[in-house]
């Protein structure tokens, strides 16, 4: 599919503190990074390229509740309405006995949910090829990249003008 | 780096601390003239207090010797905090000796075992149960396990410290000091761990002679860690209003926070257990034990959910909440009081019932029940009051209840009691009518009474007062600590919208 492929100008450098440097530099210039790649998390860069909390968490706190909510009521409707069962003596609407299960209902529907939602947020199912880069971004090099799928001659010597400067070690382009 | 690194002991906040501690005598002299005949809230008070306090102690030292041994990192500029307050216990020695006097000189009726005679079958007031435990409950291993306890620990505490103070003053970098603190903080877990559980045993759990539970100690445990950690943010955030520890960021409270929220679920998951393996088990003399708490002292029992699980889960839920020094703070004093009340909540019921029932039966008002438990007609009512600890005598209500008739369902209390009478033989007439009285709210039973608060303030002034000696004794900061550099530099990488990361273009 065509219409997705993407042209990708990125540069490699060796150093996160270099990389860390580049970016402080492209936002200034406003050039529009694409995405950034470490083989590690880089503490501080997050607020160098702008990014914002994620709202992950919000899903995850709804799916808990709604986890919650599944477990607690389902139980009350088979131990009271569908199915009684005296266990031991004890009410049929035991809700002591219920709150493990509640709490790992919850845990399940957050994990899950949040599991699901972050895959399809990132395209990620399986059978999908990793549309990886570099190989080595995984392992010693940190990666700027662009998308210069309609980018003018002029910007894209721009870009690589401002890879030189930053002093990147390699400077490449792939479409993925 | 140019640390401010000296904390002094000012005379204005000295005086201030005596002011309380000043509070603290008068409040527990009014509760002393206004008490029953055994001094009961006078003595539970005390101990309460004592165990509290010795305990944040404690847990500040377990938990200093469990970050140092898991190579904690962040921690190193709060390290002199947890240092200071684990000097403490050597104070906790001297409070619980008191305690302990008490029960070798039968001062107060606190402990149910310590009754002259219950061990002995051939006395009307011969309890099987508790002589089956004398091994164990009893006044010598009462003062091994508290005092002795408190001692072994302090021992390790002052030598973990002594360390770390002489990394301090070390000419050439080496890991010597480093290594030795190691060595104290490693040896110190499982000692503390295992000796922790018997310590609570003793001081608190055998209030309840016939009860127990094998939750009691991880639960009051957590608790007092709670406080403790609770505690470190208060006087954190206090000594940054002085101008001390500017070094120490909102990553490291944020650290702390987690700690605090973690602790916090660790806990009602504790408290939780603890309640259901005992309603699921149903097994008589453990649930009367939450029977009367959640019966008679409901807003003690339910007031314990609010503030220690409640409040810090909904407030510290979130990330940036766990960041702000005014929210943490807050949330901070409600947690700390929070488990002062929980070990409210396990003592005051307990001790009030054994001197309920101590009480009315030197008064004489058991006989037709006494009879029916095949007590020996001689024994009843020539009982004055002075000499009650020989012969005022019941066992805790827990025995004489039946499995079968314990209901944790909210039945009318009238027919509960009905059921529950007199089941087993050997629990020296127990009586239900009588305790009536017993269940009717009273303040510094039911809920902390102003003197209660003021006997906290009392206390707190006392720890504070010897925590800031000890503080001023050393640098603020541990100046060769291998782990410094790392701790100035801590960053949890978290993204908060609105700090300013400085990258919104």
């Amino acid at each position: 599919m065509a219409s997705n492929s993407k042209k990708v100008l990125y540069g490699l450098y060796t150093d996160e503190e270099d990389l860390k440097s580049a970016v402080k530099t492209a936002g200034q210039s406003h050039l529009d990074i694409m995405d950034v790649y470490t083989p590690f998390p880089v503490h501080g860069l997050d607020p160098i390229l702008g990014l914002k909390e994620s709202r992950l968490h919000y899903l995850g706190f709804i799916y808990g509740a709604i986890g919650a909510s599944f477990g607690f009521l389902a139980m009350s409707w088979i131990f009271t309405r569908d199915w009684p069962v005296m266990f031991g003596g004890k009410p049929y609407w035991a809700v002591p006995a219920f709150i493990p299960i509640t709490f790992e209902m919850t845990v399940l529907f957050a994990a899950w949910g949040m599991t699901i939602t972050f895959y399809t947020i990132c395209g990620m199912w399986p059978g999908v090829k990793a549309k990886t880069l570099d190989d080595r971004i995984t392992d010693d090099k940190f990666c700027v990249a662009f998308d210069v799928t309609d980018a003018s001659d002029a910007d894209v010597d721009n870009l690589k003008g401002f890879f030189t400067k930053t002093k990147a070690a390699e400077v490449n382009v792939k479409n993925i | 780096m140019n640390l401010n690194t000296q904390f002094v002991f000012e005379s204005k906040t000295k005086r201030l601390l005596i002011g309380g501690m000043a509070l603290g005598v008068l409040s527990l002299l009014f509760i002393f003239l206004n008490d029953d005949e055994y001094h009961t809230r006078f003595w539970s008070t005390w101990l309460h207090n004592s165990v509290f306090f010795s305990g944040i102690a404690f847990t500040a030292m377990f938990f200093l010797s469990g970050e140092i041994t898991a190579f904690a990192g962040w921690n190193s500029v709060v390290k002199r905090v947890w240092e200071a307050m684990s000097q403490f216990m050597w104070v906790g020695i001297i409070l619980m000796a008191l305690i302990v006097a008490g029960v070798w000189g039968h001062l107060h009726h606190l402990y149910h075992w310590n009754t002259p005679g219950i061990t002995d079958p051939a006395n009307p007031i011969y309890d099987r149960i508790i002589a089956g435990k004398s091994g164990f409950l009893n006044p010598v291993w009462y003062t091994v396990g508290t005092v002795g306890f408190l001692a072994i620990w302090y021992f390790w505490a002052k030598n973990l410290r002594q360390a770390s103070i002489d990394q301090d003053t070390m000419e050439t970098a080496d890991f010597k000091y480093y290594k030795k603190q190691r060595k104290w903080a490693a040896s110190f877990l499982p000692i503390g761990g295992f000796l922790s559980a018997a310590f609570l045993w003793l001081s608190l759990m055998s209030i309840d002679p016939h009860w127990y539970s094998t939750m009691f100690a991880w639960y009051s445990m957590v608790s007092v860690w709670l406080g403790a950690i609770s505690l470190t943010v208060i006087l954190i955030i206090y000594l940054k209003s002085l101008g001390h520890l500017e070094y120490v960021t909102q990553n490291h409270l944020h650290d702390i926070g987690k700690f605090l929220f973690g602790i916090s679920v660790f806990w009602t998951y504790l408290w939780f257990d603890q309640f259901m393996l005992i309603w699921y088990a149903n097994n008589g003399e453990e649930t009367i034990y939450f029977w009367e708490r959640m019966n008679h002292y409901p807003v003690l029992y339910w007031g314990n959910l609010l503030l220690n699980f409640v409040t810090p889960f909904l407030i510290l839920m979130r990330n940036d909440t766990k960041r702000k020094f005014g929210t943490m703070f807050f949330v901070a004093l409600i947690v700390f009081f929070g488990h002062w009340w929980d070990y409210f909540y396990m003592i005051k019921p307990g001790v009030r019932i054994a001197a309920h029932e101590a009480t009315e039966l030197a008064e004489g008002k058991h006989h037709s029940q006494k009879e029916e438990a095949k007590m020996p007609a001689s024994h009843p009512a020539e009982a004055p009051a002075d000499t009650s600890h020989t012969t005022a005598a019941p066992a805790h209500g827990e025995t004489s209840h039946d499995a079968s008739a314990t209901h944790e369902e909210p039945t009318p209390v009238h027919s509960t009691e009905k059921e529950t009478h007199g089941t087993e033989g050997d629990a020296a007439g127990h009586h239900h009518e009588e305790v009536d009285e017993s269940k009717s709210f009273k303040l510094g039973y039911s809920i902390p009474g102003l003197d209660d608060i003021g006997v906290l303030i009392g206390f707190l002034s006392l720890f504070l007062y010897f925590f800031f000696g000890q503080l001023s004794k050393a640098s603020l900061v541990p100046l060769k600590d291998p782990f410094l550099d790392e701790s100035l530099h801590h960053d949890t990488g978290a993204l908060i919208e609105g700090e300013g990361g400085g990258g919104h273009h």
